[in-house]
């Protein structure tokens, strides 16, 4: 097992270099420059500009500078906002995304695998019609149309109660987190219940399901011990990429909200062609969806022992 | 009929089933896949059920173990006792449930019928937790003489491994572990060795013999393969579309095979005797549709001594010795000329 973790972390490693490297070329590649929006600029001014900032220097040095930097952890400093380092921005800021991404992709999971067992059990009945109703909707509904609407839901909410029963946007206590979170892990949530229908639907008729009621093992015995874990391998392993969507599709659901995440920063820095923003936020959002990966595979390999073993 | 006759002079049967139906309902219609099968065993004995695929003789085992889905499966008539318990369509009794307790049951393939998330040793010792209440280290250990029992070497180590990791005889030596796990009056094994090659099906074959003796429980056995019927059982029900053709002993059934299909199956064995002719003789044709089963009997458009009746209308069983009888007109005591291949002799009635 902690051979497959190391083998694992050694693999996410090298992803990361490559995010890095295609990140920064991609942004030397972009048209434009960090001085191109300084009025006052001679050709004098400009050249002397690049020798201090070292942007005169031959691309592979400045490569190897950006990758000593990023080793060390230096993101380096803001070029839109005033004396703001990217480390700052992400140390302020990811937090919010961060518990706000764990919550949706939890209510996503809990919510999908119980809404996908429950399908499969009453296949082709009334939980099963409505539930896959409600499924095509949240799957093909986007999300800026839920969070409006949800907003909308809780001012009518409050309005009636006569009290303030939900916050409509903002950040802080637990209660502002609920809806977004919710909102945000909505598509997901859909998709791991039609996920979770499909695999349940194949271990209830599998053969060692068979076996377990020749056994005289209750049915919900059955369904916890034989059936569940079986079904929930396909869930866990797309769990990974969802956590990527979640939290790099977040932004929206943070603007709708006024919720002070990463997302937002993410979007204005590729806007105003904020250089070092966007190469630090990139990079680091790549390392933390690679380690949500590699935390996936571990659980993974917990729930299913032909991954640990073999 | 010679069942009754059966039952009188012997003890009281341990199972009786007795015209048992069952249909499922596909979008192609509804197909009646057993169609009044009765049978009996005593304790201790060894009943093999025989017939082609689509016979339906692995139903009628799981319809008695409610282990066919329903819908689209349905039980429409019949009865199985156990020890005087009607069964069919329920199975608590006194509310213990008999699968497990009073029934075990092994299936045709091993890679598939143990759960790959769970270590064998706790798969063997779920029924003992769940029937005798016992705490999990004791079932576990339990589970571990089990395996012992089932001849597999290192029987701590391997119970705490996954079925991954064990060969598929090994399986299905855990399968019967855990099926006689809480010492059942009956095995029932459907198509036990199917999925294992030859050296290993005779020593899955073996160890059900030696499990047999030490414990003394009954042994329904479902099997397509006729030399498997020669070696374990004492008593054989040949199936054919749904419907028993011919039940008798052992020997009965092959040196006085009394019903056409019987026959074709013995003939369609392969042999290695030199002196006769090495070419295969198989059944030609194949079984009827059972969306709509003829009025008839089923096997008569393959029968080479089919007459005009066969085609109407089908026999009962009819009654030649002890407990052997035959679904075939041409036991009826009307009929005065017989084959010779039917070497069932006159006389013997």
């Amino acid at each position: 097992m902690w051979w497959f973790i190391g083998k694992r972390l050694i693999q996410g490693l090298i992803t990361v270099w490559f995010i890095a490297t295609a990140t920064f070329f991609a942004m030397h590649n972009v048209p434009g420059d960090p001085l191109l929006n300084d009025r006052a600029t001679t050709p004098i001014i400009r050249a002397n500009l690049e020798a201090k900032y070292g942007l005169d220097k031959p691309l592979l040095t400045q490569y190897f500078i950006y990758l000593n930097n990023i080793a060390h952890g230096d993101f380096g400093i803001s070029f839109a906002q005033e004396n703001r380092e990217v480390n700052d921005i992400i140390r302020e800021h990811f937090p919010v995304s961060a518990i706000l991404g764990v919550l949706a992709v939890l209510i996503a999971a809990v919510g999908g695998i119980l809404w996908g067992s429950l399908t499969a059990l009453y296949r082709n009945r009334m939980p099963d019609y409505i539930i896959m109703f409600l499924v095509i909707l949240g799957i093909s509904v986007p999300s800026f149309v839920i969070a409006a609407l949800s907003q909308l839901g809780i001012v009518t909410i409050n309005q009636l109660l006569g009290i303030n029963f939900l916050p409509v946007a903002g950040w802080g206590t637990i209660y502002h987190m609920l809806v977004p979170a919710l909102v945000l892990g909505l598509s997901t949530m859909a998709y791991l219940t039609r996920l979770m229908r499909s695999s349940m639907l194949e271990i209830v008729y599998s053969d060692f399901v068979r076996t377990a009621k020749s056994k005289g093992v209750p049915p919900a015995r059955i369904f916890a011990r034989h059936q569940l874990r079986n079904a929930v391998l396909p869930v866990i392993t797309v769990l990974g990429p969802s956590i990527a969507a979640i939290t790099t599709g977040g932004f929206v659901v943070e603007i709708v909200f006024a919720i002070p995440g990463l997302g937002r920063f993410f979007v204005e820095a590729v806007q105003q062609l904020d250089y070092t923003v966007i190469m630090g936020t990139t990079v680091f959002y790549g390392a933390f969806l690679v380690f949500m990966v590699i935390l996936v595979d571990v659980i993974y390999g917990f729930i299913d022992p032909r991954v640990r073993l073999s | 009929m010679s069942e009754m006759a059966h039952k009188a002079e012997s003890s009281v049967p341990l199972l009786v089933v007795e015209n048992l139906h069952v249909e499922f309902d596909t979008y192609g219609g509804t197909v009646q896949a057993v169609r009044g099968v009765s049978f009996s065993i005593e304790v201790g004995k060894t009943l093999a059920i025989v017939g082609e695929s689509g016979c339906g003789k692995s139903v009628t085992v799981q319809s008695m173990m409610g282990l066919i889905p329903m819908p689209p499966g349905r039980i429409t008539a019949g009865s199985a006792r156990l020890k005087g318990n009607e069964i069919l369509g329920r199975h608590i009794i006194k509310g213990r449930d008999i699968r497990g307790s009073q029934i075990g049951m092994i299936f045709q393939d091993p890679m598939t019928s143990l759960n790959p998330t769970m270590t064998i040793g706790d798969q063997i010792a779920e029924p003992l937790q769940i029937h005798r209440g016992y705490s999990h280290a004791k079932a576990f250990k339990e589970a571990i003489n089990l395996l012992s029992m089932s001849k597999i070497p290192e029987a701590a180590k391997r119970a705490r491994q996954y079925p991954f990791e064990f060969s598929g005889g090994m399986l299905q030596r855990a399968m019967i572990a855990m099926a006689i796990a809480c010492k059942p009056s009956i095995l029932i094994a459907d198509e036990p060795t199917t999925a294992l090659d030859v050296t290993i099906q005779a020593q899955i074959l073996d160890l059900l013999q030696d499990l047999q003796k030490e414990t003394g429980m009954a042994v329904i056995l479902i099997t397509h393969d006729l030399g498997v019927v020669a070696r374990m059982a004492d008593d054989v029900a040949v199936m054919y579309a749904g419907k028993i053709v011919e039940q008798g002993s052992v020997d009965d059934i092959f040196y006085r095979s009394a019903h056409p299909y019987t026959l074709g199956l013995k003939l369609a064995m392969p042999t290695n005797d030199p002196a006769k002719q090495h070419k295969l003789n198989p059944i030609e044709g194949s079984p009827p549709d059972l969306f709509s089963p003829p009025p008839g009997c089923g096997y008569c458009p393959r029968c080479p001594y089919a007459m005009e009746i066969c085609d109407r209308q089908q026999s009962d069983l009819i009654a030649l010795s002890g407990h052997h009888a035959s679904r075939c007109w041409l036991h009826h005591p009307e009929v005065t000329q017989r084959p010779e291949d039917l070497t069932y002799a006159e006389g013997q009635r």
